[in-house]
C-alpha cells in the first residue's frame, strides 16, 4: 500500500506537466546551478501532500497550481515555487500575509522580502518563494535569484492602491484578509493593519448598497452604536474583543478602527482613514 | 529528493528570528498539571482525558491556521477551549506568532500544539526553539513531528531530538500528525512511544482509519482528530462536491467526538461565527438528525470523495491507471482546468489513450468509498481522446 501511494504522489507531480505560458522555475537561470531531483507541480487537489495543512494557507489566497524545482549549487540547496494566484490582489495577499514586518523588505515585484535563508516576492498574479538549506546566510544568492525569477514572472509591480490608505507610522502589519475581517463573517475580505494604537481596516463591498446592508448588521450585531457624522454613514461602538471601534461607510467601502489604546480616538482615527480611501 | 521532504525543508527554512523574543514561563507548575482549571465548570464543555498524557481537553479544540484575527483565538479561550493547535511552517512562521500574541497571559489555562517540518534530529530542535520565541512560553504541551504518513519519516534521530526536549522541559508530550495512511504508522507510533497522535479523521474515513485509531487507543496513545470536515465541498480535494448543508459541520464534529477513542478535534475556525457554531457543536450529543444528515452527505460526496487509498491502482483489465485518470478528470470537471487535463491524458501511453471503456462489458475496477470509477473513467476518454 505504502508503494502505491508513494507511486501516486510521484505521478501526480510528474504526469501533471505545467501549462504552457505559465511562469516556471529553472536552475539554469543563474549560471553554477543544477537541477536537483524532478521539477514539480501542484494545484489545489494535491497541494497537502506538499505541505500538509500549510495548504489551507494558499487555498485562502485562490490558490491555481504551483510549479517547483529544487536546485543545488556546492552544497547549497535552494527549493523555488510559484504559484499562480488567480490574480495580483491574492498574490499580494498571501505575500502580506507570509511576510515578516519586523525584517527589512525588497524592492521586487509588488513587494519582496530577503532573509538568510528565505526569499519570497508577489509579481502579477504569482508568488515566489524560495528556501534555502543549509543554515547559514545565503542573502547574496538570494538577491541573485530574486533578479533571475523577477525576469521570468510577468504581471504588474504596482502594489494594491489600499496599501497607501494606511498610515505608515508605528505600522506593525498590514496585510489582506481573504476572509473575516476583524474576525467578523459579515466583514468578508479586506486590508487589515496593525498599530500599536489600534486596528485599521478597509473593507470592500460590491456595491453601496450591500455595504449599507453589511453596516446595518453590524450595528444590529454590537447593539449599543451611536451615530457618528462621517462618511455616508458612521457608528462607534464598543466589544469585548474588539475594544472601543468605529465603522465608517463610504461608498462600497467599510473602514474604521478597532481595538484602539487608551486615549486613542476611534472616530478621529477612521476619519483620518476614510479621508483617504478612494 | 523526496519533494514533500524538500518542501517541509522549505517551509521550515529561515524563520528562524535573528533577535529572539523575550519566552516567558507562563506556568511553572504547567510541566505535571494534567488538567486546565479554567472553566471546568461551563455545561457547554466537554472534557475528555488525551490518553496518557492525562490532559483533560476539552473535546473541541481549535485549529488555528486559517483563523483570520486574532481576537477569533482570544475569545476561544475565554470560552473555555483549551486546546489549541498550530505548526512552525503556518503562513511562513507568522501563525504561531499570531498565536502567541492572542493568547498571551491566557497560556497558563490551555494546552498548546505545535508542530516541526525539517527532517532531522538538529534541525528540528532548531524549529523549536524558534516555537518557542514566536508563541512566547518555554514550553509546549505537545510537539507534532509533522505530516508522517510512513514508518521511515519518523526516524530514530527525530524521535530521539523528541525525547531530548522532553528530557529538557521544553516539551511535555510528543506526537506525529499524519494526513494521509494512519494505518501505516500506527505500529511505529506505538515503537516510538509517541504521547499522542493527530490524524485526519473524519465520517468518510470511518472503516480505514477507525481501527488504526482504536489501536493507538489502546496502546495509550491520545489521538486527536483533524479535517473532521471530511474535506468536501470546500477548499482542496472535493471542491466538485455538492455545497455543504446546513448543521453539517456541527454534525461532522460531533461524529468525531462521539468516538471514545478521540481526545479531542481541532476544526479549523476562521471566525468569531465559526468558533460559536463549534462551541456550541461540543455541547450537544450526536444525533440521530446528525446521523442521517451525514450519511447524506456521505452518498453525496461518494462518487468525488477519493480518499487516495491506491486500492484501484492495477485493478483495470485493460491496464489504465485509473488514479492519474480521475484526477485529470477532476482537473477539468473540478477545477475548470481542461487543458491541463488533455495535456495529462496525452502523456499516457498510447494504448490507454486509445482504449475505450465501452468496450468493456463489464468493469473491474471496484472503489471500496464507493467513487464512480467507471463513470470517471469513460469522463476522460469522452474529454480528452
Amino acid at each position: 500500500m505504502r508503494a502505491k501511494l508513494a507511486f501516486l504522489a510521484g505521478a501526480a507531480c510528474v504526469l501533471a506537466a505545467p501549462l504552457a505560458g505559465a511562469a516556471t522555475p529553472a536552475c539554469n537561470l543563474v549560471p553554477g546551478w543544477a537541477q536537483s531531483g524532478e521539477t514539480r507541480y501542484y494545484t489545489a487537489d494535491n497541494l497537502f501532500e506538499y505541505m500538509d495543512g500549510n495548504s489551507e494557507g494558499y487555498f485562502s489566497y485562490n490558490f491555481q497550481n504551483m510549479h517547483g524545482v529544487t536546485c543545488k549549487k556546492n552544497g547549497v540547496t535552494f527549493v523555488i515555487d510559484i504559484s499562480d494566484m488567480g490574480d495580483s490582489d491574492d498574490a499580494f495577499g498571501w505575500f502580506s500575509d507570509t511576510r515578516d514586518m519586523r525584517q527589512p523588505q525588497a524592492a521586487i515585484g509588488m513587494g519582496g522580502q530577503i532573509v538568510e535563508r528565505r526569499l519570497i516576492f508577489a509579481k502579477g498574479k504569482y508568488y515566489v518563494e524560495i528556501a534555502a538549506e543549509p543554515e547559514g546566510d545565503h542573502s547574496a544568492d538570494l538577491k541573485i535569484w530574486a533578479a533571475a525569477l523577477e525576469k521570468i514572472v510577468d504581471g504588474t509591480t504596482t502594489p494594491p492602491a489600499a496599501l497607501a490608505w494606511f498610515p505608515t507610522e508605528k505600522q506593525q502589519s498590514l496585510k489582506l484578509a481573504p476572509e473575516s475581517v476583524l474576525g467578523l463573517r459579515l466583514l468578508q475580505r479586506g486590508y487589515v493593519a496593525q498599530y500599536d494604537y489600534g486596528k485599521a481596516f478597509v473593507v470592500f463591498e460590491d456595491t453601496a448598497a450591500s455595504a449599507a446592508d453589511v453596516m446595518q448588521k453590524l450595528r444590529d450585531r454590537f447593539g449599543a452604536a451611536t451615530p457618528v457624522k462621517l462618511g455616508d454613514e458612521a457608528f462607534q461602538t464598543t466589544d469585548q474583543y474588539l475594544g472601543k471601534l468605529c465603522f465608517v461607510r463610504k461608498d462600497h467601502y467599510i473602514a474604521g478602527y478597532s481595538i484602539t489604546a487608551e486615549g486613542m480616538d476611534p472616530v478621529a482615527l477612521s476619519a483620518a482613514l476614510i479621508a483617504k480611501v478612494q | 529528493m523526496n519533494p514533500a521532504t524538500s518542501r517541509r525543508n522549505f517551509l521550515a527554512a529561515g524563520l528562524a528570528l535573528p533577535a529572539a523574543a523575550s519566552a516567558t514561563r507562563s506556568s511553572g507548575s504547567g510541566q505535571t498539571q494534567s488538567s486546565s482549571p479554567a472553566h471546568s465548570s461551563s455545561p457547554a464543555l466537554q472534557f475528555k482525558v488525551l490518553g496518557k498524557t492525562g490532559m483533560r481537553v476539552t473535546t473541541v479544540g481549535m485549529g488555528c491556521m486559517i483563523t483570520s484575527d486574532a481576537t477569533v483565538v482570544t475569545r476561544a479561550a475565554d470560552m473555555g477551549i483549551n486546546y489549541f493547535d498550530t505548526s512552525r511552517n503556518y503562513t511562513n512562521g507568522q501563525n504561531e506568532r499570531m498565536v502567541g500574541a492572542a493568547l498571551g497571559a491566557r497560556r497558563k489555562n490551555i494546552f498548546l500544539a505545535s508542530k516541526c517540518d525539517r527532517t532531522d534530529g538538529a534541525s528540528i530542535l532548531q524549529e523549536l526553539d524558534t516555537s518557542l520565541k514566536e508563541l512566547g512560553t518555554d514550553y509546549l504541551d505537545v510537539w507534532h513531528l509533522h505530516g508522517k504518513s510512513s514508518p521511515q519519516q519518523i526516524s530514530d534521530d527525530m524521535v530521539e531530538a523528541q525525547m531530548k526536549a522532553k528530557q529538557a522541559g521544553k516539551v511535555r508530550f510528543i506526537g506525529v500528525s499524519c494526513h494521509q495512511n494512519l494505518p501505516a504508522i500506527v505500529d511505529r507510533c506505538i515503537e516510538a512511544k509517541m504521547d499522542v497522535v493527530q490524524a485526519q479523521y473524519s465520517f468518510a474515513q470511518d472503516a480505514s482509519w477507525t481501527p488504526a485509531v482504536e489501536k493507538l487507543a489502546q496502546a495509550g496513545i491520545g489521538v486527536i482528530a483533524m479535517k473532521v470536515m471530511a474535506r468536501a465541498g470546500g477548499r482542496g480535494r472535493g471542491q466538485q462536491a455538492p455545497p455543504k448543508p446546513p448543521n453539517y459541520g456541527a454534525a461532522a464534529l460531533r461524529w468525531a467526538i462521539k468516538n471514545p477513542n478521540i481526545g479531542t478535534t481541532v476544526p479549523s475556525m476562521t471566525d468569531q461565527d465559526q468558533l460559536q457554531e463549534n462551541f456550541t457543536a461540543m455541547a450537544a450529543p450526536f444525533s440521530d438528525a446528525d446521523s442521517k444528515l451525514l450519511v447524506a452527505r456521505l452518498e453525496e460526496i461518494r462518487p468525488y470523495y477519493c480518499r487516495t487509498c491506491g486500492q484501484c491502482d492495477g485493478q483495470c483489465r485493460k491496464g489504465l491507471p485509473v488514479p492519474q485518470m480521475v484526477r485529470f478528470v477532476m482537473y477539468a470537471d473540478g477545477y475548470g482546468q481542461f487543458a491541463l487535463g488533455r495535456q495529462n491524458f496525452q502523456t499516457l501511453a498510447q494504448e490507454h489513450q486509445d482504449v475505450r471503456c465501452s468496450d468493456c462489458a463489464t468493469c473491474a475496477v471496484q472503489c471500496p468509498h464507493g467513487v464512480q470509477v467507471a463513470q470517471q473513467l469513460a469522463r476522460a476518454q469522452e474529454l480528452f481522446a
